[in-house]
């Protein structure tokens, strides 16, 4: 599903991905670990599309297709789809008037009718549930005044929404207090399929407690320099990073 | 300074004393009016303009038919009152039977003095140059007397119609009488090819209790327009105000509204959207004489491409005025490079017992926010769309007919989509 190939990707000079691989196949759970600085969100938001980030080497393929010059609406459209570690707080649009935007956008892209009212809140009802989200903070301004937990159950309540293929959650845990996390691991969880795929950037064990994932890969300074399975998250906990980096 | 030998012939010409005599008032403070030009219109070289294109303020006859005009009036409201070249055209208006619209010269005596009293307070209180002119040059005063205790519901559309390769003059005056409640939405659509130069004054005197709504769309791209709007607010009166502008070479609004008893409520609001190059300037004052009055401004705009935003807002609180609340705010996004915004708030209180706040702000579309919509699938220029027109709604909320808000978010939606963002 997802293809990346010795991607080097920088912020004005700075360059922070310095040659990273990774696939990701339908039906599987990536966990990304590393410590602060490694490159972990800015990994998220390269996949995702976001402009102030410059590829400067390698490629990011999707289902076949290379993303290089594809913008973020066309990735979302194409199915993927990244929650924010920091949802951004848009006053004067509210999260219903975005969702339905935003799925009658991906629904004419693939050349499909979009949702009338009646059908779009029939939608909405049942994803709402999935996350335990009420209908008066969909009606209120995207994110402003929610709590941290609010914002997070927006944003796995935007995945529900729009069914995409690969969801990157970056630092999704942060922020959240152990029954939120259960909230929005269990949405998560519930969103699963053979079909899609899920990329988990996190630095704690914690949250992998709950979305358990098939793989678990350790960036550092711009690179994938271990990968291994659920056990290697624990070793992790236990030793800390600099274990790694003592053996490199 | 301006050439006053115009302004004098046409005094000597008029030919009813009273209004002979306000003019001659006027046409003496023309020196002090210039000397304030300097400052008022620091932003705005609107007299070098007008004088480069015309090089005489004085107008011109009517020529064509009234009839002619018809085609132009579309308006949704069922009251509308169309003004060409500043004269009232009753044959082709349709108004309610509540209001009387009458030259202040037909009116009788005892009209006409009711009138005069008010008439032309304005140049005591602004001194500016372009009203002092209005004063002068004007051939028609309009006058409104809405009767105590009428209350319309549905809003009045007043069609100002612009046809005249040289400046034109409007002048209105309101009497709005106790316990009344009245709308007016206001615009000047320019029939001419090239641009023309209008000069609109307005005063409006509103008694106890009264209810004043006003709405003004200035889409007028080629011309230059000076609009000004000068209130007077008795005791729990309440005036709203709210203008729209998308687009003119220059336009220079002046809204002042005197608070001169207790208990009066002032709300002006304003959005402009301004691309080319455009320049709307809004001058606003707010002046508290007496206690517990609250005034709320705010306006918000968006400039695009070379066009240029001005906004001065001016809050004064006399040493009477103990308990006032006053608030401005002004918030701008530049789209290009080339936008440029001028904007400077000033507050001068003597009370001290007051609440009284004031910003203003420049900045950028959101790339953060433009980001997260596009992350969702929504294109670029939709995501666009929708922040700007969120960016809108503060002021369009303010409107509380929701029929009337509903037309003016659309008339606002349909501006933005021709705006230009990279």
């Amino acid at each position: 599903m997802l293809e990346i190939k010795n991607l080097h990707a920088s912020i004005g000079n700075t360059k922070i991905l310095k040659g990273l691989d990774l696939t990701v196949n339908s039906g599987e759970v990536h966990a990304i670990m590393g410590p602060n600085g490694s490159g972990k969100s800015t990994l998220a938001s390269v996949i995702a599309g976001r402009e102030d980030y410059d590829v400067t080497d390698g490629e990011i393929n999707f289902q076949g297709n290379e993303l290089s010059d594809i913008g973020p609406d066309e990735r979302a459209r194409e199915g993927i789809f990244l929650a924010f570690q920091y949802p951004v707080e848009i006053p004067g649009v509210s999260t219903t008037n975005f969702m339905k935007t935003a799925v009658n956008q991906i629904r004419e892209s693939k050349g499909e009718k979009p949702l009338d009212a009646v059908e779009f809140l029939k939608l909405m009802k049942e994803k709402m549930k999935l996350v335990n989200i009420k209908q008066e903070l969909l009606s209120r301004s995207i994110n402003e005044g929610f709590s941290g937990g609010e914002k997070k159950r927006n944003e796995i309540f935007q995945m529900a929404m729009l069914d995409p293929k690969l969801s990157i959650l970056d630092e999704t845990d942060s922020g959240l207090d152990i029954d939120a996390l259960k909230i929005v691991s269990n949405g998560v969880n519930a969103l699963k399929s053979k079909e899609n795929a899920t990329v988990v950037v996190t630095h704690y064990q914690r949250l992998l407690d709950y979305i358990v994932p098939d793989f678990v890969h350790v960036l550092m300074d711009g690179k994938i320099v271990k990968s291994g399975d659920k056990n290697l998250a624990l070793e992790l906990e236990e030793k800390g990073y600099d274990w790694i980096k003592v053996k490199n | 300074m301006i050439d006053t030998v115009d302004l004098k012939k046409s005094i000597s010409i008029e030919e009813d004393n009273i209004i002979k005599e306000i003019k001659s008032e006027s046409l003496d403070k023309i020196k002090l009016s210039y000397k304030k030009y300097k400052e008022e219109y620091k932003y705005t070289p609107l007299l070098r303009n007008i004088e480069k294109k015309y090089g005489s303020f004085n107008s011109s006859e009517n020529i064509k038919k009234a009839d002619s005009y018809k085609d132009l009036i579309s308006t949704k409201d069922k009251h509308y009152i169309v003004i060409l070249n500043g004269s009232y055209i009753e044959n082709i208006s349709n108004i309610p039977n509540s209001i009387d619209i009458k030259n202040i010269k037909d009116l009788s005596k005892n009209e006409q003095n009711i009138f005069i009293d008010s008439y032309s307070k304005i140049d005591d209180s602004t001194d500016d140059i372009f009203s002092s002119i209005n004063t002068i040059l004007h051939s028609n005063c309009l006058t409104f007397k809405i009767n105590k205790s009428t209350i319309l519901k549905e809003k009045i559309s007043i069609i100002n119609i612009v046809d005249s390769s040289k400046p034109t003059y409007f002048r209105k005056c309101f009497i709005i009488d106790k316990n009344s409640e009245i709308s007016f939405s206001e615009e000047f659509i320019n029939v001419t090819r090239d641009g023309n130069f209008s000069n609109s004054v307005t005063e409006i005197y509103m008694d106890e209790n009264a209810v004043f709504n006003y709405f003004s769309t200035q889409n007028i791209s080629k011309n230059y327009h000076f609009n000004s709007i000068n209130v007077f607010q008795k005791r729990n009166s309440t005036s709203n105000f709210h203008t729209y502008s998308f687009s003119g070479s220059i336009i220079r609004n002046n809204l002042n509204i005197k608070l001169l008893d207790k208990s009066c409520y002032a709300n002006m609001y304003g959005f402009y959207a301004i691309k080319n190059s455009s320049h709307i300037d809004n001058h606003t004052s707010v002046d508290h004489i007496d206690e517990n009055s609250i005034s709320n401004e705010h306006y918000k705009g968006i400039v695009d491409d070379g066009s240029i935003g001005v906004f001065n807002g001016k809050i004064f609180v006399r040493q009477r005025a103990q308990k006032t609340n006053a608030f401005q705010s002004n918030n701008n996004i530049l789209l290009s490079d080339n936008a440029k915004v001028n904007t400077k708030p000033q507050l001068e209180i003597w009370a001290d017992d007051v609440k009284c706040s004031h910003g203003c702000t420049v900045g950028q579309l959101d790339d953060d926010a433009l980001f997260y919509l596009m992350s969702r699938g929504i294109s670029r220029k939709d995501a666009i769309s929708l922040l700007l027109s969120a960016f809108s709604t503060d002021i369009t909320e303010k409107i509380a007919d929701k029929v009337i808000r509903e037309e003016y978010q659309l008339m606002i939606l349909k501006e933005l989509e021709d705006l230009n963002y990279e």
